[in-house]
């Protein structure tokens, strides 16, 4: 009797120490993102506050300043975050209409073998690495776009542009098609059975009805284009300063910026650096907000 | 416009639509393997990165024989038992005995300097005298020179241009980011769907993997550089850049996993239960065998994104390509710098413009990277037809 107590005792402790391992592991992914947070903002928001041991910078100047000269103290990111912007606007202007109609077509209008082709093909678009798309860029995209551009180099907003939407199409097909595919059987059918053709249905009824899988993909499509970096340094041309004016016009973006000079940044430069990265978060908090919200009342419906 | 053409127009574009998309694929993955498939060879694939030129003292104590498939334009040593051949203006060694000197030769600082086939013969000196090989050399001299005496010194260049350096750097990076984030996103994601109660707790540990999910590769790498290069002293190394992809893949691994468990279906547990395990015999013996498939896809998946990241490890593990090896000891380190194939495909094309080798370097991680693919498609196949 006496045995069997200490034998289930033992249990319980097992039991208890394993609970804590498991925790504790899951605990690891928090603790991950609170490490992120401290020391990318620690050091990011450092130069905005007196004291600071490498000099201070204006907060207004570094947010809306349309010139980044480290050499000269110069460290503005108000270019870049516009210039951010319209490349994943762009982006998603030309992909999603594409990723929609690539979408439709694997889940409703193509037979099944041909599904079976174009659904793999696409994921394997999103398994080939960035820099391949970087390189692909490089030397195929940027003479093309050189041929047309009134300016002597090909690395534009217009490269930066294509190379994107080539890399956020996989996400946003991914997403949609499994959206369209929960789209309820009676739908389409109540939609047929009233004298609707396919197509009407598909962008009358089930598009609609799919609407806020749409949404999650689009978004999920933003947050992949801001936050690519090495598919696009190679086709940006990174300059030193300015909005792009035209789709011509060679941009820097917030990741390029870091990803080109993190290597020899010291001091301010250094931390101005890690301040780009705040901004970088920031962008993609509101993304991950969105995300949730539009999760959530996709849930409720 | 009648509904019938606007039915077509619509049609068409879905159709250019998924035409467009598919011929992307083929057009990128097309233009990689063409541009780089020439560079694509053995030795690009084991030769070091760098060409380096070295004096190494040959000490011969047999006589050797020469193969029968020498060609007739191979120059033999017994001496050494090595044939060298001449290429263009150059002398390439293109035959070796397995007992040959060569295998043990030693340079000036009396380190052991690997030879092998393909590496170009310079220079021999021996007996106080000094011959330069090149096309102008008579070959009978060579041969005399070679056979000459029993010690010689030879200056020989190894050829670079290879990928192995890369190659090695890449497994130990996969190797590293996947003993520390294999376990951590395993068991977490066990906590998460067998131990946890929904609350407060779960909600921020979700909460935070979708953050984890969603930060751009490049804001990791500045995290890393500061967090394990620095704050850490790990320096620019394997080390470091492994740690950084081991958060970075903290929340795929921990969200294949938790699919991988939820599809265990209930009556499995609650069959183990009634026959009186306990929850950690439940888990270990009917929950985890039957989740592996899944758990393995996550791993796969994983291999494939460390194999493909490049913003995340520019500088953490850094740019040089060289092999992870402590100059000193010799011995591979994880505390030593190195490169893997993707980083050094962008440098090649940022520093050089080098869009040939890159292309090459491309054509190998798509091959595995596709390859990887591949074999996740058919354990997930396998897996939800053994589930039905």
């Amino acid at each position: 009797m006496k045995k069997d107590m200490s034998l289930n005792k033992r249990r319980v402790v097992l039991e208890k120490f394993f609970h804590g391992v498991f925790l504790l592991a899951a605990l690891i992914a928090v603790l991950s993102v609170a490490l992120i947070i401290i020391f990318i903002f620690g050091k990011g928001l450092a130069p905005f506050f007196s004291g600071n041991e490498y000099g201070t910078y204006s907060f207004i100047d570094f947010i809306t300043g349309l010139k980044w000269t480290p050499q000269s103290g110069e460290y503005g990111v108000g270019y870049m975050i516009v210039n951010s912007i319209f490349a994943t606007f762009g982006a998603i202007l030309v992909g999603v209409p594409i990723a929609l109609f690539t979408a439709v077509f694997i889940a409703e209008i193509a037979p099944k073998w041909l599904a079976g082709i174009v659904r793999p093909a696409i994921e394997l678009l999103a398994a080939i690495p960035s820099v391949l798309y970087g390189v692909f860029g490089f030397a195929v995209i940027t003479p093309l776009v050189k041929q047309f551009s009134p300016y002597p180099t090909g690395d534009s907003l217009l490269a930066v542009i294509i190379v994107l939407t080539i890399m956020i199409l996989p996400t946003i097909v991914a997403v949609v098609e499994t959206a369209i595919r929960a789209v309820p059987k009676s739908y389409k059918e109540g939609s047929l059975a009233l004298g609707a053709s396919k197509i009407q249905t598909i962008f009358k009824v089930t598009l609609p009805a799919a609407r806020s899988g749409i949404l999650t993909g689009i978004i999920l499509g933003v947050g992949r284009a801001i936050g690519e970096t090495m598919a696009v340094i190679l086709v940006a041309g990174n300059p030193e300063s300015g909005i792009a004016t035209t789709i011509f016009s060679r941009v820097r973006l917030l990741t390029t910026n870091i990803a080109l000079e993190q290597g020899y940044a010291a001091k301010l430069h250094e931390q101005m650096l890690f301040s780009t990265a705040v901004v970088l978060f920031i962008f993609i908090m509101i993304i991950n907000l969105v995300l949730a919200q539009i999760q959530k009342r996709g849930g409720d419906r | 416009m009648s509904r019938k053409v606007k039915d077509q127009l619509c049609n068409m574009l879905i159709w250019l639509s998924a035409a467009f998309s598919v011929g992307i694929l083929v057009l990128v993955v097309g233009f990689i393997f063409s541009k780089g498939w020439s560079k694509i060879s053995l030795d690009f694939l084991f030769n070091d990165y760098e060409s380096k030129t070295q004096y190494v003292t040959l000490e011969s104590d047999q006589a050797y024989q020469a193969p029968a498939s020498l060609s007739e334009s191979a120059l033999f040593s017994e001496n050494l038992g090595v044939a060298l051949e001449l290429k263009e203006d150059h002398y390439e060694i293109v035959w070796m005995d397995k007992e040959s000197p060569l295998k043990e030769a030693t340079n000036n600082a009396d380190e052991k300097v690997k030879i092998s086939k393909g590496d170009c013969v310079q220079q021999i000196k021996v007996s106080g005298k000094s011959l330069k090989l090149d096309k102008k050399t008579d070959q009978e001299e060579i041969v005399k020179a070679l056979n000459e005496n029993n010690t010689l010194v030879m200056k020989v260049m190894s050829v670079g241009g290879g990928i192995f350096p890369m190659i090695v750097s890449t497994l130990l990076l996969v190797l590293v980011a996947l003993l520390f984030s294999a376990p951590i996103g395993i068991l977490a994601a066990i906590y998460l769907v067998e131990y946890a109660k929904p609350g407060k707790l779960v909600n921020v540990i979700r909460f935070a993997t979708e953050i984890l999910a969603g930060i751009p590769s490049v804001v990791y790498g500045l995290f890393g550089m500061l967090m394990f290069v620095n704050t850490l002293n790990l320096g620019m190394s394997i080390l470091a850049g492994g740690l950084t992809l081991t958060i970075l893949l903290l929340p795929t691994m921990m969200r294949t996993t938790e699919e991988a468990l939820k599809v265990v279906p209930m009556s499995y547990r609650e069959a183990s239960y009634g026959l009186g395990a306990n929850k950690i015999q439940t888990l270990s013996k009917v929950v985890l065998p039957s989740a592996i498939p899944g758990i393995l896809v996550g791993v796969i998946l994983s291999i494939g994104r460390i194999i493909g990241e490049s913003a995340a490890l520019l500088f953490t593990i850094g740019t040089f390509a060289k092999l992870p090896v402590n100059p000193e000891s010799g011995n591979f380190s994880l505390l030593e710098t190195g490169t893997s194939l993707t980083v050094r495909a962008y440098i090649e094309v940022k520093e050089s413009g080098n869009v040939e080798m890159a292309a090459a370097i491309g054509i190998i991680i798509l091959i595995v990277v596709f390859t990887l693919n591949l074999f996740s498609r058919l354990i997930a196949k396998k897996f939800s037809k053994a589930n039905n």
